[in-house]
């Protein structure tokens, strides 16, 4: 038992340590970065990480760190507004679908399959060529392809959980449909959707950079950490450091929100281990 | 318990397919070389950086194919490398008094691939395919009703003479015939098509014959050994030409930092196209040959000039002053291009004292017509596409430029067939374009002239302009035609449809055993006159 | 049992209907002509024309789906508009590398996650478990393109044990083949066995506690009996399912492995066609990875009662 709990404890520390440290820069970055991360330096391009650059500066002469503070911002502002729509429309529709059952259930799964049989980066790349580079597509695109796998837990969960007593008991009750599920059925599938949402932000961050790296993401000249990676790559062998940073800052990132997850699963499920 | 014993199956299986996949096939060592007694080398490996769209030449086409074809097949004339026509399987013409006959006499010594000799009729019947709308022929429009001129007709009095006549004089028809996207207006044998006049392949004349082409991968092209070449030296896409390796093979990388490794481990013998980006990684090895020849393309910044904000001169000015192409230019291609602000290419023989004046930039002066013209500092959007990285570049570098003078560009990157749609159309406010090399200057402006109404992906519609581009279509005097686009770049250079940037280099490197390489201004790979030590 | 599969194929044909209406819509409503892109910039209003007629594209759009949808049904998926080839050898050629490299990948994968997964679970605690964790979350974080790349500066370009570029398909050298896929599938078994690894820790440890282990033990069974033939085959039951997810997953493409490691694989010409707008293949190749996707799922539910008896396909 102490064991497990010193685990948990671990995971807890070392996820909110890697967590603060990315909320920090994010914070220190909306009132000051040391140089302005769009200004381009032609004289001085790809320098390497000195006094005056601690990380360095890009081909255009652009301050990594700047640019890697600007983009901590840009990148999880997308994986949160992802994470959020996909969460809030995959939940509604899970919910719908989980308890109303029949044709809703039936139509909204046809849905989800179809969707899911669409390999997401794909789906992803369309909707973006669709509705042009922006952040706001991305978001789009991003949450379409993550939406359906939120329905199908919520769905899953809500099935297993419709035939309690409570429920019967609520249904008998007189309650409507609407307030069974916000007042019973809801509360029983937070807890699942709060693991996944976690997991959702890191997969959100991955295809982010993932988008990036294809070519389609947000346009420049804004920052993100994966298409610092992306532009990185002609200039690997001699310039480490512009891939080397936003690759340790997405990892570092992801492991922190990973543990705050595993964390987050132990305490809201002690039975069991992750 | 029966569980186990089924996993261990399953897994066992599984394994089994995997290693399946990995090998099935014979695995053939390459052929060693023996280099005492063959003095060609059997392979040369260069890149191309996409696959070639089609082999039949002149037809659906980019810049790589015609290059690959052009190793192919070969047209009646050619372009030499100081950009003029020259001979190639007519080894001489003449052209009546009035312009309008053409007499070619063709070379007897040329033979097709498949061992047929050259005659006029399979000239002619080249020809009439190439103006047949159903062969969708790149340059058809050039023999229509707004062209340089219409065929009358075509004939062969004997086996080794074409004549053909044309409704008016053309000093631009050899040029024309020898364009590189019109396939070099190359002649090919009727075997080349089927009986029901679909494509198969192409049975030329040229240094190689088609090999075999594994889409995505390679095109692989195997000696003609019974080429029959012009005397001399290599000279364009004429001159002498011989194939001094058995086998040539354009392996598609498209990425560049993967085709700069490959060439470092020697998996790869030439990169006659490198990324200006991969030049640091190169820098001071001792095993390449590096190169660099200014070629004739162009790289600029159009404006839409019907935009309700862009069509006032003063904002367009404005936008044209605050970009230093100089500094541009070397910062993007690494000090490799050529800044220059007239449609006409440094390179090109037409580039005197009128087309190297370079606009000095000037802040204040922007600012002042900015003020003039009431700008309230919206946002304008500035078009470009990641396929080619300078251009993406190019908009990132203009952007911060124009921001200095508090112009608020915001940039708009779109993929490759969204970026030609809208140049197309002309939907754009602003937008960076690269033009392919073009070996006469009005082929040059005519990239940016015309009517918007019936092209509208003409940036220069006025009729001044109009006018002036077809005088440089009537006369073939150099210097007449020099008077001309000078009067022309002024006016280009002050009326601003577009900002023409830098004409770039060709960097090519090769591995050191590689011999006789020479790139040239047309932006094509070359590879005849190449082999391996 | 044939039954069973028979109905499960065919309630998934609405889905694969619905998929090819999707994918025919979406990939029209981009912005750009494939037969501008095909004859390049600079050329006149006539020829694009021509080129789209030839193409087929200035028919009205039920009359292309229709036609397109009629042609699958017999198993002809068209020709590629960029390279004139046909659609379905197209797609089983890049299939199968990008399958050779998934399935050696994964089967790595599910390999060294559940020996790390089960011996964790079994040493629980001890520093084995905390280093098997700690490994396979640190894994989970690192994206799988980054990996690839520094893989690849290392391997590639600054030891130079390995190729850096390229592919050469089987038919022309398998040694050679084998030695540009190696990159990848390691990068890929890298980043698959951080999630399968933990998923097989998890459920090794919950069948740990149950009590017929307890009982096996109690019988005299040595602990490796007990590993291999009580906890095991049950423990392994869940992970079974995210392998099968994850092959589903994978084989739909790996563009970004592919493209770092630039190997003609599905993904890739996915993302090609995408981006030259080469309507056939990108209608074919959605319909060919849809139903790779059902194919694997019924595969892998087919496969659950080998390990867990309990369960029966219903």
């Amino acid at each position: 038992m102490r064991g497990r709990l010193r685990h948990a404890g671990l995971n807890a520390i070392l996820g909110i340590s890697l967590v603060g440290a990315l909320l920090l820069t994010i914070g220190v970055g909306l009132v000051w970065m040391p140089y302005d991360p769009i200004a381009i330096d032609l004289a001085h391009p790809l320098g390497s990480p000195a006094l005056n650059h601690w990380f360095g500066t890009d081909e255009f002469g652009r301050d990594v760190l700047s640019r890697s503070m600007l983009g901590a911002r840009i990148s999880v502002l997308i994986a949160l507004a992802t994470v959020v729509v996909a969460i809030t429309l995959g939940t509604t529709l899970g919910l719908l679908a989980g308890y109303l059952r029949g044709w809703t259930d039936r139509l909204l799964m046809m849905g989800t399959d179809t969707v899911l049989a669409f390999p997401g980066i794909l789906l992803a790349l369309a909707l973006i060529a669709v509705l042009g580079s922006s952040n706001g597509s991305i978001i789009l695109a991003l949450s379409t392809a993550y939406t359906p796998s939120v329905v199908r837990v919520v769905r899953s969960t809500v099935l297993s959980i419709r035939e309690r007593e409570f429920i019967e008991a609520s249904r008998s009750a007189g309650d409507s449909a609407l307030g069974t599920i916000l007042r019973h059925v809801l509360p029983n599938v937070l807890p699942p959707v709060v693991v996944l949402a976690t997991s959702l932000f890191g997969w959100a961050m991955l295809s982010e950079s993932a988008l990036s790296f294809l070519g389609v993401g947000v346009p420049p000249p804004a920052p993100t950490w994966g298409n610092m990676l992306s532009a990185s790559r002609p200039y690997m062998d001699i310039a480490g450091w512009l891939s080397i940073v936003p690759g340790l800052c997405i990892a570092g990132t992801l492991l922190g929100i990973n543990l705050l997850g595993d964390a987050l699963r132990d305490w809201l499920d002690p039975r069991r281990e992750t | 318990m029966a569980g186990g014993g089924n996993l261990a199956r399953a897994l066992k299986t599984l394994a089994v397919c995997g290693v399946l996949m990995l090998g099935f096939a014979s695995a053939r060592a390459p052929a060693a070389v023996d280099e005492t007694t063959v003095a060609r080398a059997p392979l040369l490996r260069a890149r191309l950086n996409s696959d070639i769209v089609s082999t039949n030449p002149g037809t659906r086409r980019d810049e790589n194919t015609d290059g690959v074809l052009l190793h192919i097949v070969e047209g009646l004339v050619a372009s030499r490398e100081d950009g003029s026509v020259g001979p190639m399987l007519a080894g001489r013409w003449s052209v009546s008094a009035d312009g309008r006959v053409y007499t070619f006499a063709l070379r007897p010594e040329v033979v097709f691939h498949n061992g047929a000799p050259l005659t006029s009729a399979e000239v002619i019947w080249s020809l009439r395919r190439y103006l047949k709308p159903e062969t969708r022929w790149r340059c058809l429009e050039v023999f229509g009703p707004n062209g340089i001129a219409r065929i009358v007709s075509m004939s062969a009095p004997d086996p080794h003479t074409v004549v053909i006549t044309l409704d008016r004089a053309a000093p631009m028809f050899l040029t024309t015939l020898a364009r590189a996207d019109c396939g070099g207006t190359g002649i090919l044998h009727p075997a080349s098509v089927g009986s029901d006049g679909s494509w198969i392949a192409p049975i030329g004349t040229g240094p190689f014959r088609l090999g075999e082409w594994r889409h995505n991968e390679f095109v692989q092209l195997n000696r003609f050994a019974h080429y029959a070449s012009l005397p001399g030296p290599r000279d364009g896409n004429t001159g002498g030409k011989h194939a001094l390796v058995d086998q040539l093979r354009f392996l598609i990388i498209p990425d560049s930092s993967a085709a700069r490794a490959a060439l470092v481990r020697g998996s790869l013998d030439i990169i006659d196209n490198l990324a200006p980006s991969e030049l640091l990684g190169i820098r001071g090895r001792t095993d390449l040959q590096f190169q660099s020849v200014p070629i004739l393309d162009c790289y600029s910044l159009l404006i839409q000039t019907r935009d309700p904000l862009l069509q006032d001169v003063r904002v367009r000015t404005a936008i044209a002053l605050t970009i230093d192409a100089v500094g541009l230019a070397k910062a993007i291609t690494r000090g490799t291009a050529s800044a220059n602000n007239s449609p006409i290419p440094v390179a090109s023989p037409f580039h005197h004292s009128v087309e190297a004046q370079l606009r000095s930039v000037n802040l204040p002066k922007a600012r002042q017509l900015l003020q003039a013209s009431g700008y309230d500092g919206r946002a304008i959007q500035l078009v470009t596409s990641r396929r080619d990285p300078q251009m993406f570049d190019v908009a990132v570098v203009i952007q911060a430029m124009a921001a200095q003078a508090g112009i608020n560009l915001q940039i708009d990157t779109v993929d490759w067939p969204a970026h030609l749609s809208r140049y197309t159309v002309g939907n754009y406010q602003l937008m960076v374009q690269s033009f392919s090399a073009r070996l006469d200057p009005t082929l040059s402006f005519g990239t940016f002239i015309g009517d918007k109404r019936q092209e509208p992906r003409k940036v220069w519609d006025t009729l001044r302009s109009r006018e002036l581009l077809d005088q440089t279509l009537q006369t073939a005097d150099p210097a007449a035609r020099q008077a001309v686009f000078d009067t022309l770049t002024r006016d280009f250079l002050e009326e601003v449809p577009a900002v023409v940037l830098y004409n770039s280099s060709r960097l090519s490197v090769v591995r050191s055993e590689v011999v006789g390489h020479q790139n040239w201004m047309s932006a094509q790979p070359r590879l005849w006159g190449v082999s391996l030590r | 049992m044939l039954g069973y599969i028979c109905k499960r194929l065919l309630l998934t044909l609405p889905t694969l209907l619905l998929v090819s209406v999707a994918v025919f819509l979406i990939i029209r409503l981009i912005p750009g002509d494939p037969a501008l892109v095909l004859l390049g910039e600079g050329a006149d209003a006539a020829s694009i024309a021509g080129l789209r007629a030839d193409l087929g594209l200035d028919r009205p759009l039920p009359v292309q789906f229709v036609s397109w949808f009629e042609h699958a049904l017999k198993g002809d998926l068209g020709r590629s508009i960029v390279s004139g080839e046909p659609v379905g050898e197209l797609i089983l050629q890049h299939f199968g590398l990008t399958a050779a490299v998934v399935l050696v990948a994964v089967t790595l994968a599910t390999l060294i996650a559940a020996a790390a997964g089960l011996i964790a679970a079994w040493r629980r605690n001890s520093v084995i478990d905390l280093a098997v964790v700690g490994a396979a979350t640190v894994v989970l974080a690192v994206p799988s393109f980054w990996l690839g790349l520094v893989l690849l500066l290392l391997f590639g370009l600054k030891l130079g044990w390995l190729p850096f570029v390229g592919y050469v398909p089987f038919s022309e050298s398998a040694a050679q083949a084998a030695l540009f896929l190696v990159l990848p599938v390691v990068t890929l078994t890298i980043t698959e066995s951080g999630v399968l690894t933990r998923m097989m820790r998890a459920s090794s440890i919950d069948v740990l506690q149950l009590d017929y282990v307890t009982h096996a033990r109690a019988k005299g069974l040595s602990e490796r009996a007990v590993l291999t033939r009580h906890v095991f085959p049950n423990a392994f039951a869940p992970t079974l399912t995210l392998v099968g997810l994850t092959l589903g997953h994978l084989l739909g493409g790996i563009a970004v492995i592919e493209t770092v490691f630039t190997l003609p694989g599905l993904g890739r010409l996915m993302v090609d066609s995408v981006l030259a707008r080469d309507y056939p293949v990108i209608q074919g190749c959605l319909l060919f990875t849809a139903v790779v996707y059902v194919v694997v799922n019924l595969l892998v539910d087919l496969c659950y009662p080998i390990f867990d008896p309990r369960v029966t396909a219903r």
